[in-house]
């Protein structure tokens, strides 16, 4: 958990906003700067280029050497007035040209910049102009006058007044440059000096920049690192939540399986109570007392459910599932309930809808009750619908959906949307009145979930609700092995195996004694694991038949001892499975532990011929050719089928009818000694014990084709450890009563021999 | 700051080339046969130093009619003597130079009023350094800066506006040395 010190620190070692800005604040003056630096270089720049532009350093040669020439034309203009030297006039003009050519650059831009607000020099110039306006009548290209000694002596003090101010003018051009060169040389050292200022302040920034930056990174990492260890403290946090709330799971699904043992005992002895010739009065207290029972019972159900859901401990037992039977069962369970009520309940399922799909038969039943219950739970008056129909879902998968809708109170959309949530009830003012956990219908939505599927409801206040379940359609590949087994072929001669069979129920023992018979096999018997493992030691066996069920060491852990034996020959001897479960996660297990072969119960001798076959070879001998005969089951008084007429006569073909007349006889007076015994496990509360009474029941049951005792059986093995006591004791004593009805019907069938009683009450 | 576009400096160089090139044939071919003929008129210019092809002494002289009678090039450029652009004409100083067999490192130049600059013998080959005889069309006179200027081509390059060049731009030329 992130504490406030936690936070503290975060907030304290963020790099603030005050930072953040004085990094801007920074790169903001040190673009400035840097234009400031382009901006002083730009103007050196320019201040150089003028320099050379105006070309003003070439003034001052310019007018020195104006100078010169006026010294020279005055000494040749003196020679020429002297009259001792003859008067040269070609050296005269050329000279005054020159002369001429010198001072016409004085008259130049770059003259008059400089002489520029000094009257004397342009007096000067003026001078120069008159003297040459004057030169020119006899020495310019067009010549007015004679050039001769007079000419030049009048002239010569004009050009003699000329020496002096030239001599001023070219020294005031050099000053005048001077000053400017120094002018010049002190603004390129303002500009240096403002440049290494510039750049000196650039260093500066620079490194102030880079040290915020700097800064800025640490901060950066520093909090990273205080989050980092915060998520890691979360993590274990999270982690520590976690394993609390498993714990806690799987404390409450101990304690709710722990509760419910001791709880089955009280309700057996409840319902063993009622047959002790009770008054009227205590009758009335003991329905109470059952009542109270049942409620707390199934409080605790649902509870261990959602524990084990949540702790993810719930793995769904997919199976062929007979849906019709399944619809029948819950009609049975909750018509009494609707009846209770003037309530209508139809249970309507489209013919469409497969006779078998695959599914958790157990977990199915369960939702579908609890939606019903709901409806009828909350619906006073009118009807209860369940209708199962299938459809083409998304990605047009196919899927199966059973509607549960009632004409019931109805919830608006406030309630529905809370409706899934746990220990919330449709109207909590009526929760005390329709009792539950609130936990039903969260169970139910993620045991659909579990299964593929949702549930979705659709309700209006007072108009009644819908509730639908929708799930992947599965269908199994169904009676199609059934019938694609291959025609039998009759008894063939061949090599009889040496076959060593596990099996605790002496009826099945009989049973598979004489099958193995039938197929011309040598059969040997064990009554459990450990002397299968015994015998396998002392000599070499075929193949093991082995039943899953066994006391002392079951059909697995055998299997395992079987496999680890260090001689190879007999550690490979092939093991197929026998058993009454039907699970694919009974066949995973069993092939898993390395068993060859699976066969479930009721074993007859087609199947047994066939996975010898499997194993062996076409050279095994094929189950005896026989018509199949109608697949017809006797039917008890209620209606629900007692004898599987088809198994019977499966069994028939590998037996004579008065074996298995002795094998049925043989079971069925073992009938009250199994009653006995279930009866002493279900008062002791020993749910195991039962199941395993139960379930050896079962497995001998369905091989002798005695389904009504087969489905009770199963069913008591099922419900051993969920199903309230005073059910389970029902079942039992459904059990008993079927045992009379079993035995007529296999008279009728002319299995067991008809007897005067028989004639009498038949 | 270029005046000139890119195409024309090209131009300007194979033009350069060819006129290099045209330089040493002439004179490689024509050393004895085409000898200098001796001026006819007042001798404006005189190349002296390492000349082989004098006409005087050991002196090469040019009147105007033989610079007249090389290839003339003209240009317009400003100049810190005008204030405005002026049209110059003239030969270009490396064919005077050829006319007159020169060969050296350095060209002394030497004005009417004895003014005097030394330019690389270089220069005259790299820049289209003219001795101009014609400005604005016209000829000048002595007071005019004539009656011959040597010119450099300042707005071709950026670097011929500067003082060296500038100096090395002797009017009223009179004599070259080659050194």
């Amino acid at each position: 958990m992130a504490t406030a010190e936690d936070r503290r620190a975060v907030a304290r070692r963020a790099p603030g906003r005050l930072s953040f800005s004085w990094l801007g604040l920074v790169g903001f003056v040190l673009v400035l700067v840097l234009l400031a630096v382009a901006l002083v270089q730009a103007r050196q720049f320019a201040l150089l280029r003028q320099a050379v532009q105006m070309g003003d350093d070439y003034v001052v040669p310019l007018v020195f050497q104006a100078e010169i020439e006026q010294l020279r034309l005055h000494e040749q203009w003196r020679r020429a007035a002297d009259e001792r030297v003859p008067l040269d006039t070609e050296t005269l003009r050329l000279r005054y040209e020159i002369w001429v050519s010198r001072v016409e650059m004085l008259h130049g831009q770059n003259t008059q910049r400089l002489i520029e607000g000094q009257d004397d020099h342009r007096q000067t110039l003026q001078q120069v102009r008159d003297f040459i306006a004057a030169a020119d009548k006899a020495l310019g290209p067009a010549p007015t006058a004679v050039l001769d000694r007079d000419f030049v002596t009048a002239l010569a003090p004009q050009l003699e007044a000329l020496t002096a101010p030239m001599h001023g003018l070219s020294l005031s051009a050099a000053h005048k440059v001077s000053e400017q060169l120094m002018q010049r040389g002190v603004t390129v050292r303002q500009q240096n000096q403002l440049g290494l200022g510039l750049t000196m302040f650039l260093s500066v920034l620079t490194l102030a920049f880079a040290f915020i930056a700097l800064r800025q990174v640490r901060q950066l990492r520093e909090r990273r690192a205080v989050l980092e260890e915060l998520a890691t403290k979360l993590r274990f946090a999270r982690r520590e939540a976690e394993a609390a709330s498993d714990a806690k799971s799987a404390f409450l699904a101990n304690m709710s399986h722990e509760i419910r043992t001791p709880f089955h005992g009280l309700m057996g002895m409840l319902s063993l109570l009622r047959e002790t010739g009770l008054t009227p009065r205590q009758i009335d207290y003991l329905r109470t007392a059952t009542e109270s029972a049942d409620h707390l019972l199934a409080l605790l159900n649902d509870i261990l459910d959602m524990s084990q859901l949540e702790s993810g401990r719930v793995a769904l037992a997919v199976a062929p599932v007979d849906l019709r039977a399944l619809l029948r069962d819950v009609e049975a369970l909750m018509r009494p309930q609707a009846n209770a009520k003037p309530l209508a309940l139809h249970i309507d399922a489209d013919p469409t809808v497969p006779e078998r799909i695959l599914a958790d038969a157990t977990r199915l039943k369960q939702i579908v009750f609890n939606l019903l219950s709901n409806a009828i739970k909350f619906t006073d008056r009118g009807a209860v619908v369940l209708d199962v129909r299938t459809r083409k879902g998304l990605s047009d998968q196919p899927e199966i959906v059973f509607a549960v809708s009632d004409t019931g109170i109805g919830m608006d959309e406030a309630t529905q949307a809370q409706l899934f949530n746990r220990f919330v009830q449709g109207d909590s003012t009526r929760s005390r009145r329709h009792g539950g956990t609130g936990l039903g219908l969260e169970i139910s939505r993620n045991l659909a979930r579990l299964m593929g599927g949702d549930i979705t409801v659709r309700s209006k206040p007072g108009e009644g609700s819908c509730f639908t379940l929708h799930m992947p359609l599965q269908v199994p590949p169904g009676p199609a092995t059934e019938a694609a087994a291959p025609a039998p072929q009759g008894v063939e001669a061949s090599r009889p195996l040496k076959v060593l069979v596990a099996e605790d129920h002496p009826v099945n023992r009989q049973y598979m004694a004489a099958l193995l018979e039938n197929l011309g096999h040598d059969a040997h018997f064990t009554t459990n694991g450990e002397e299968a493992v015994q015998a396998l030691r002392r000599q070499r066996f075929d193949v093991v038949l082995m039943d899953l069920h066994m006391p002392v060491l079951d059909g697995v852990a055998a299997t395992r001892a079987i496999r680890a034996l260090t001689d190879t020959e007999r550690s490979t001897v092939p093991i197929v499975a026998l058993t009454a479960d039907a699970f694919a996660e009974t066949r995973d297990r069993c092939l898993v532990a390395g068993m060859n072969d699976f066969l479930t119960k009721p074993v007859n001798l087609e199947r047994l011929a066939t996975s010898l076959r499997r194993l062996f070879g076409t050279g095994m001998p094929a189950a005896q050719a026989a018509p199949a005969p109608p697949r017809q089951a006797a039917t008890g008084r209620d209606g629900s089928p007692v004898v599987d007429e088809a198994a019977i006569a499966m069994a028939l073909q590998a037996m004579s009818r008065e074996k298995l007349a002795a094998m049925v006889e043989d079971f069925l007076d073992q009938a009250p000694e199994t009653v006995q015994r279930l009866r002493a496990a279900v008062r002791d509360a020993q749910p195991l014990e039962l199941r395993t009474n139960a379930h050896a029941a079962k497995g001998a049951a369905l091989n002798l084709g005695l389904v009504g005792l087969a489905a009770t059986a199963e069913a008591l093995q099922a419900g051993a450890a969920h199903l309230p006591a005073h059910e389970v004791a029902r079942l039992v004593q459904r059990y008993e009563d079927l045992v009379p009805a079993t035995r007529t019907a296999l008279r009728s069938l002319g299995v067991l021999r008809a007897t005067p009683q028989d004639a009498v009450t038949g | 700051m270029s005046n000139f576009s890119l195409e024309e400096r090209v131009a300007g160089c194979r033009r350069r080339t060819f006129l290099r090139l045209g330089g040493g044939l002439l004179l490689a071919a024509a050393t004895p046969l085409h000898a200098l003929q001796p001026p006819t008129g007042p001798v404006v210019l005189t190349v002296g130093g390492r000349v082989r092809m004098p006409n005087d002494g050991a002196q090469a002289q040019f009147d105007m009619t033989m610079l007249e009678a090389l290839p003339q090039t003209s240009f317009t450029t400003r100049t810190p003597w005008y204030a405005q652009a002026r049209r110059f004409t003239g030969p270009l100083l490396r064919d005077v130079l050829s006319a007159a067999g020169a060969q050296g490192s350095l060209i002394r130049l030497t004005a009417l009023n004895d003014y005097r600059v030394d330019m690389p013998f270089e220069d005259a080959q790299r820049h289209d350094v003219i001795v101009a005889r014609l400005l604005d069309d016209k000829p000048m006179a002595v007071r005019d800066k004539g009656p011959l200027f040597v010119i450099y081509p300042f707005d071709s390059r950026p670097e011929l506006r500067g003082a060296v060049y500038f100096s090395r731009s002797a009017w009223q030329l009179r004599k070259i040395d080659v050194l």
